[in-house]
């Protein structure tokens, strides 16, 4: 059985319906978005076949780059409060010593089996200028009016950092937890204190855990749109609410189209960055 | 292993119950109706009631599926991009009509079928955008008027456009995530056309709007009310209905009608061209049309009603309610917009976008 | 004694640190199930009027909200079905053999893993737009498909390394055929690495938002639904139902793993 053409019919038939799958599904409709961000539209927003540049010196007028470099912005805050207060949190989860570490980091995950819409709305109703919070707050005399939580800039980072906190939990923890405690007691037998152990070792040997959450954070920011606009108030548009809107109201696909081959085009530099960074691609999405 | 194909298969159970059990509830309902045929709206979100659909399904055994949107240019987007006939019945807006039939999206409405036509007030039939009712059918209408929380402004600080870009109400307004409207607004309060197309005159509008910025706390055509009532917003440029409603629930909350004259609006019924359920629809519009089905609809959705029958009809508080039953003086002030070429709609586009980052 | 105290302030601050992130987890929940039982009864339904069971029953006579919930169970299952059994042979062929092309393959399957969702989502728009494909179920079950099965195929991956094919060697030379031998040794042996990428198929179609957002026409899936109700108000039994999803997620978690405990005892 492991004649040439034996294995050849095997490998056709295990690997040709992800081959199709994929070429129909990804390879073809990007290579549309490709094309179409270099058409136009007429009158009736159809779109019409002749090849422009319009669409991108459109989107690189000064304006539009303000708002690459705010969605940019966004989800660099996203990413550095999801590593401040995740690392602390995965490292506690990870290396605890109780029977209930399995329990732990369940409890992590349970929270994402609800849906995360419903969950930001939860957020929203509870920052509301009349909601639980303000209303605490006034109730045990910490202020004298309402705070206003809602609608900026701040709220929307509070809301992605809230969705995408278990996609940096999740790599953190893993790597966190394969560090070997024999390292950290030789390094603290060696006269190390704490915070040199920390940065001398465990840091660098968890650094790929801190980059692969990084990406798997970064990445999703430029686009959730829901969360910009739910908590947001429309004030903190990201990209991907530049390009729903081409898709929507907007009734521009080239234009959309245009918009997202510039974020993919900052996906593909992030993720070179990573692979220069030492990355491993096998991380990410497991 | 044998537990975990245990518990695989209590998961698999599990969700084959709850799957049956969703199409279980369904089929309950839609024994009793859908005998009579199904029926596609696409609707503005808080317009239509849900009770006028169920009477509507009770009565007539019509299935009615309803999907939402909140921006004319949404709706067109959603029907151009999904197959013909997607949806059956659409409520475009009076420019959004005109646009409609110019790209041959609908389809002309039989008038033999619409007995209860004549309950439809004389002046806001045969409009401009469609002479004759070929196409459309009035539903509803109003204003973009200005909602002010009174325990915040006092009374009477407010009475036009202008008022609200002074920079004391930083972070303080709910305003419609319309292009068209704010816009229209911003040339508003220079004595300019909604609809301007004058490149000098847009320039000033442009760089007018953009004063408004700091101003604008949220964007919301869905239910602006809700930063009203919920204490975020005091200020706020939205539809008349919704701040009637805020009104109701915060007696604080006052309705003023720009002294420049207000956006208007008036939203009517179509059919798409290549509807599956032609008569269905025709049934349904007619329905709509009776005094009774139009007087359920302002009860909950307060606005401008062209079914004259209906609104005599209603209470005296109804109608001298200024934010339910806008007075014919501030209509008279107003202005519909029209629809703009290409090139002028990329300049709107474009001060949006500023507007909005 | 010194240093017991300082190691005991330090295990009560790493404890009240965790407590707090978990309060930051569960707080939008706790909201949630709060409001569901509500007794308000007029939109945006934001104000509290007392609590009430109604809105649990009220749920069933939703028949918009159950069908949404109904259709995200029917598109989860189909589409995991579909990316699970593609995945599968992709990642055991991957595995097994060399061709050419297979570092093309390798970069397809990871452009939906790492680029935004919004942009497959508007790729797979423009697609269905230009092929006529019927938006509607069908549509969501491919695109949900379409973005599931990379997670299967990297997830089952993971765990081939080391995979030792001696069983299937020995399988085939006492005469089972390949494919005998796929479905009778191979799948038995990589069941938990495959019941893994399909759980993970399975919540990332339950819960998604932005593919399905362009490629759905009329069909509402929950999380759609519940965009919806966002936009007027997010009526109790909505959270009704989503507290009742919880609880019985969090039951079938405690069944499956309270398995997995006894057996390490």
């Amino acid at each position: 059985m492991k004649t040439k053409k034996g294995a050849a019919i095997s490998i056709a038939t295990m690997v040709s319906p992800v081959t199709l799958w994929m070429a129909f599904f990804i390879a073809i409709p990007l290579l549309y978005v490709a094309v179409m961000s270099f058409c136009g539209t007429d009158e009736n927003y159809n779109v019409v076949f002749r090849l422009t540049l319009e669409n991108y010196r459109r989107l690189l007028d000064p304006s539009y780059l303000q708002i690459y470099m705010q969605s940019i912005l966004i989800a660099f805050l996203t990413t550095a409060f999801c590593i401040l207060l995740g690392y602390p949190f995965a490292f506690l989860i990870a290396r605890t010593k109780s029977r209930k570490k399995a329990l732990l980091y369940m409890l992590v995950i349970i929270p994402f089996w609800t849906n995360s819409l419903i969950r930001i709305y939860g957020w929203r109703t509870f920052l509301s200028a009349s909601g639980m919070l303000n209303t605490l707050l006034m109730k045990l005399n910490l202020i004298d009016t309402q705070i206003d939580f809602l609608y900026n800039i701040g709220t929307t980072v509070f809301g992605m950092v809230y969705c995408l906190f278990p996609f940096m939990i999740l790599p953190l923890y893993t790597a966190i937890e394969k560090l070997d405690i024999n390292l950290l007691e030789a390094s603290s037998d060696l006269g190390a204190r704490g915070a040199s152990t920390f940065f001398h070792i465990i840091l660098p040997l968890t650094a790929s855990g801190i980059f692969s959450g990084s990406i798997m954070v970064f990445i999703p920011a430029l686009g959730y749109f829901f969360v910009a606009d739910i908590l947001g108030g429309g004030n903190s548009d990201v990209i991907g609410n530049l390009i729903e809107r081409q898709f929507q109201s907007g009734n521009n696909w080239p234009l959309g189209a245009a918009l997202s081959m510039i974020l993919i085009g900052i996906t593909l530099l992030l993720v070179k960055l990573y692979q220069k960074c030492g990355g491993d691609m096998e991380s990410l999405g497991v | 292993m044998k537990k975990l194909k245990m518990g695989f298969c209590l998961l698999l159970a599990a969700l084959t119950t709850a799957s049956l059990s969703a199409c279980g509830g369904n089929s309950q309902s839609s024994d009793s109706t859908g005998s009579a045929g199904e029926l596609n709206i696409f609707v503005w979100t808080e317009y239509v009631p849900d009770s006028v659909i169920e009477q509507f399904e009770e009565e007539t055994g019509i299935k009615v599926n309803v999907s939402t949107y909140s921006s004319n240019e949404d709706m067109l987007a959603k029907v151009k991009s999904e197959g013909e006939g997607t949806y059956d019945i659409v409520q475009p807006t009076d420019y959004m009509v005109e646009q409609m039939i110019s790209q041959g999206l609908l389809q002309e409405l039989d008038q033999s079928k619409l007995t209860n036509l004549s309950n439809i007030g004389e002046s806001y039939l045969n409009p401009s955008y469609d002479p004759g009712n070929v196409y459309s059918v009035p539903y509803q209408g109003g204003a973009a008027a200005i909602a002010v929380n009174t325990s915040k402004v006092p009374s009477g600080t407010i009475t036009s456009y202008a008022d609200l870009f002074d920079s004391q109400y930083a972070n303080s307004m709910v305003v419609l995530d319309d292009f068209r409207a704010i816009i229209g607004m911003a040339a508003k309060s220079l004595g300019y056309s909604m609809s301007e197309t004058d490149p000098d005159k847009l320039a000033e509008i442009s760089e007018r709007l953009l004063s408004l910025k700091d101003n604008i706390k949220l964007y919301d055509s869905d239910s602006p009310k809700s930063a009203l009532i919920s204490g975020d917003c005091y200020l706020g440029v939205i539809w008349s209905a919704e701040i009637a409603l805020a009104m109701d629930e915060n007696p604080d909350i006052e309705i003023v009608y720009p002294s420049e004259g207000a956006y208007l609006f008036m939203d009517n019924w179509c059919v798409t061209k290549g509807a599956k359920n032609y008569d269905q629809a025709m049934e349904f519009i007619n329905y709509m049309l009776k005094p009774e089905t139009a007087q359920m609809v302002m009860q909950e959705y307060p606005y401008l009603n062209p079914n004259t029958t209906a609104l005599e009809g209603m209470e005296d508080d109804y109608k001298n309610n200024t934010a339910k039953n806008p007075p014919a003086e501030d209509i008279a002030k107003g202005e519909y917009i029209k629809n703009l070429d290409t090139d002028t709609l990329a300049i709107y586009d474009q001060m949006w976008t500023e507007l909005k980052k | 004694m010194v240093r017991t105290q300082k190691r005991k302030l330090k295990k009560g601050l790493g404890v009240g640190y965790c407590a707090l992130i978990y309060l930051f987890l569960f707080l939008p929940i706790a909201v949630i199930i709060t409001n569901s039982f509500n007794a308000t009864t007029s939109k945006p339904y934001m104000t509290w009027k007392g609590f009430t069971f109604d809105w649990y029953i009220k749920l069933f006579d939703n028949s918009a909200l159950l069908d949404s919930f109904g259709n995200t169970i029917l598109i989860a299952v189909c589409s995991t079905v579909l990316a699970t059994c593609i995945g599968t042979l992709a990642a055991v062929g991957m595995y097994r053999y060399r061709f050419r092309g297979k570092g093309v393959i390798d970069a397809l399957l990871y452009i939906p893993v790492v680029i935004p969702e919004i942009v497959l989502g508007i790729a797979l728009l423009t697609l269905f737009a230009k092929t006529s494909i019927p938006r509607g179920i069908l549509s969501l079950v491919l695109a949900h498909t379409t973005f599931s099965i990379p997670f299967v195929v990297f997830n089952i991956r993971a765990r081939l390394t080391g995979y030792d094919n001696s069983v299937e060697e020995a399988s085939m030379d006492l005469g089972a055929g390949k494919v005998e031998t796929f479905f009778r040794i191979t799948v038995p042996i990589l069941a938990p690495a495959i019941g893994g990428g399909a759980l993970l198929a399975f919540t990332l179609s339950i819960d998604d938002v932005i593919i399905s957002y362009f490629t759905n026409g009329q069909t509402k899936t929950f999380p759609l639904k519940v965009m919806e109700s966002i936009k007027s108000g997010v009526s109790p039994d909505v959270n009704a139902l989503s507290t009742l999803i919880l609880a019985g997620t969090t039951l079938l978690v405690i069944l499956t793993q309270s398995n997995l405990f006894k057996r390490r005892k």
